[in-house]
């Protein structure tokens, strides 16, 4: 009888431990993952004069003269459209071209389809900056540098092997009694696409898009090696011209800082609406 | 079209081939199937294999734009990278940094993930914010922390300075620069590690856990003898993963050091766009390519034998 309660408040202690464990590690994480995006945050918004004071202004006051400095002094908004465009239209593209794959390799299956499917798979290892020379040659000649389709072509291409690969786990678990209804009813194969599979594989298809469009808006590597003039050039481009910059204060850290927040913004909006759907996307292929 | 494919069954399709007469279904699927598969196989054609073999080839050239030479040079391209003080830095940094940060974020993503899936109000916060250092764009991360550890004003040399009561100049001493690519390299990625295992986790039957709590297990212990063991197949496949993707990675180092102080923190990816793209050096760039391809093959066939054994022992 004596032992019961004692037991029970010892386990409560413990209990409060693991509370304790728990959000001082949560604290840590915030800290951890925030501090730099506090930082870029702070810095876009302040006058240059406050980001080099000592001791440092935690919280400076807000302006937006930054942003205003960069709409005036390199073609901002030409940038911007063109992050968009490249980002929307490698998506749509890889989309496209995977979902038609995915779907032949998930449904059509005979012996060597699941070699060539592997081939695809293990294609992303190879590596992107490998390519870049003969790449440069290759849409010099189709008369393709410095613009957006030549760059949305080029990275599509990288993005659709992994695409592919969660996009067939994601159509196998369609079962086939559906389509074999539409077929028994003479639909053809468009109707079939179009009509039962794309509805079916909607939340598939969001997930992937999500993670082409994050993966494209961020990319770096081909902008800044494919394209010569603003008609082409990306916010990923830009960043790294303002940081070749000069002012009078060093480096012009509060317009880096702005063109940051620019890019960072829209990827952070995105992952705050939809972090299942990413997560699904992203564990869809490794975990299987 | 589609109709082959309901009618069609496989073991009539398979019994025809076997004689070495494809049914007129099974002609059918198969251009079906090409259809279908070919724009993604063309894709991948045009802008990878042929570029990779291309740059095999121009390897053993000279080519080079600004000076008009292409010339078979046979394996001096080769030869002049073992004398590249900068090139033999790059290999031995891409090394070494690629295997540190896979290390600690492999830790880190644990860690990450057992927090992640624990009971605490504020999960979803730390679920959702998790995905931010992974899907913020790399070279913006670079810039960020660069600005973060700057020896005049930025927030972590700063803290040093009140605390230590010494500066902590970074970016121009080559040992703490290594560490700040490696560490920020971590942060970058260890987020992405910890969704990975996360999922792993959640995939562990509950009653494992009761059983062992009800033996008396501790928390060290359940996660050392239940969760480790069978997320490990995910742990060692992530690492893989990670070491090819870091190989190849540019944005990083470009944004944070470019490779400096000297070529401290130089990479091979780094060689290959200034070799390749600031300077026209098409032959030479592609060497060092081919030097960052076979590390990724060297990692692939380290990865066929690693899963090899994982097949026998499971």
């Amino acid at each position: 009888m004596l032992k019961t309660p004692s037991r029970k408040y010892r386990r409560s202690i413990l209990f409060d431990l693991n509370k304790i464990v728990v959000y001082v590690s949560f604290i840590i994480f915030c800290i951890f993952v925030l501090l730099p995006i506090y930082w870029t945050l702070r810095s876009s918004l302040a006058n240059v004069s406050d980001l080099h004071k000592t001791p440092l202004i935690y919280f400076p006051e807000v302006t937006f003269q930054n942003f205003q400095t960069l709409l005036d002094q390199v073609p901002f908004l030409d940038y911007t459209r063109n992050s968009i465009v490249f980002a929307l239209g490698t998506t749509v593209l890889t989309l496209v071209v995977s979902f038609l794959a995915a779907y032949a390799f998930a449904r059509i299956q005979f012996p060597g389809s699941g070699v060539l499917l592997w081939i695809l798979v293990l294609s992303m290892a190879l590596p992107e900056v490998g390519t870049i020379v003969p790449l440069y040659r290759l849409l010099s000649k189709a008369n393709l540098l410095d613009s957006i389709r030549g760059l949305v072509l080029v990275l599509s291409s990288v993005l659709t092997p992994f695409t592919v690969w969660v996009l067939v786990s994601f159509i196998k678990q369609i079962p086939y009694e559906i389509e074999e209804a539409a077929i028994i009813d003479g639909a053809s194969l468009p109707t079939i696409l179009v009509r039962i599979l794309l509805p079916i594989t909607t939340p598939g298809l969001v997930t992937m898009g999500l993670i082409n469009f994050i993966n494209a808006w961020n990319n770096l590597l081909y902008p800044l090696s494919f394209s010569v003039t603003p008609s082409s050039k990306t916010l990923s481009v830009s960043i790294t011209e303002v940081f070749a910059g000069y002012s009078p204060w060093g480096k012009p850290w509060e317009l880096i800082m702005a063109v940051g927040i620019t890019m960072m913004v829209p990827i952070i909006a995105l992952i705050l609406v939809s972090q299942r759907a990413i997560v699904r996307g992203l564990t869809g292929g490794a975990i299987k | 079209m589609a109709d082959v494919m309901a009618r069609s069954s496989a073991s009539v399709v398979k019994r025809r081939s076997r004689l070495g007469i494809p049914s007129r279904f099974a002609m059918r699927r198969y251009v079906l199937f090409t259809l279908l598969v070919t724009p993604a196989f063309l894709l991948r054609l045009v802008t990878a294999a042929y570029p990779i073999i291309q740059t095999i080839r121009y390897s053993f050239t000279n080519f080079s734009l600004l000076k008009g030479t292409n010339e078979y040079v046979g394996l001096q391209n080769y030869v002049d990278i073992t004398q590249n003080y900068g090139v033999k830095g790059a290999l031995s940094f891409t090394i070494l940094y690629v295997l540190a940060s896979t290390v600690i974020e492999l830790g880190v993503g644990l860690l990450i993930a057992q927090l992640l899936n624990a009971n605490f109000r504020g999960r979803t916060f730390a679920r959702t914010i998790n995905l931010i250092p992974w899907a913020i764009p790399t070279i913006v991360a670079g810039y960020s922390f660069r600005w973060l550890l700057d020896d005049q004003f930025g927030l972590i040399p700063v803290w040093y300075q009140d605390l230590m009561g010494k500066n902590l100049i970074i970016f121009i001493d080559p040992i703490l620069s290594r560490w700040a690519v490696i560490l920020v390299h971590v942060w970058k990625d260890a987020p992405f590690m910890a969704v990975v295992f996360l999922a792993g986790m959640q995939g562990v039957p509950l009653d494992l856990y009761e059983a062992a709590k009800v033996d008396g297990a501790s928390s060290w212990q359940r996660f050392r003898h239940i969760t480790l063991p069978l997320i490990k197949p995910l742990v060692i496949t992530m690492a893989l993963f990670r070491i090819v993707w870091s190989l190849a990675g540019f944005d990083l180092v470009f944004g944070l050091t470019a490779g400096g102080p000297g070529v401290a923190t130089s990479v091979l990816a780094l060689q290959v766009f200034r070799e390749g793209i600031l300077f026209f050096k098409f032959g030479f760039a592609s060497a060092i390519s081919v030097i960052l391809l076979l590390l990724v093959a060297f990692v692939g066939i380290v990865a066929l034998v690693l899963f090899r054994r994982a097949d026998v022992s499971y």
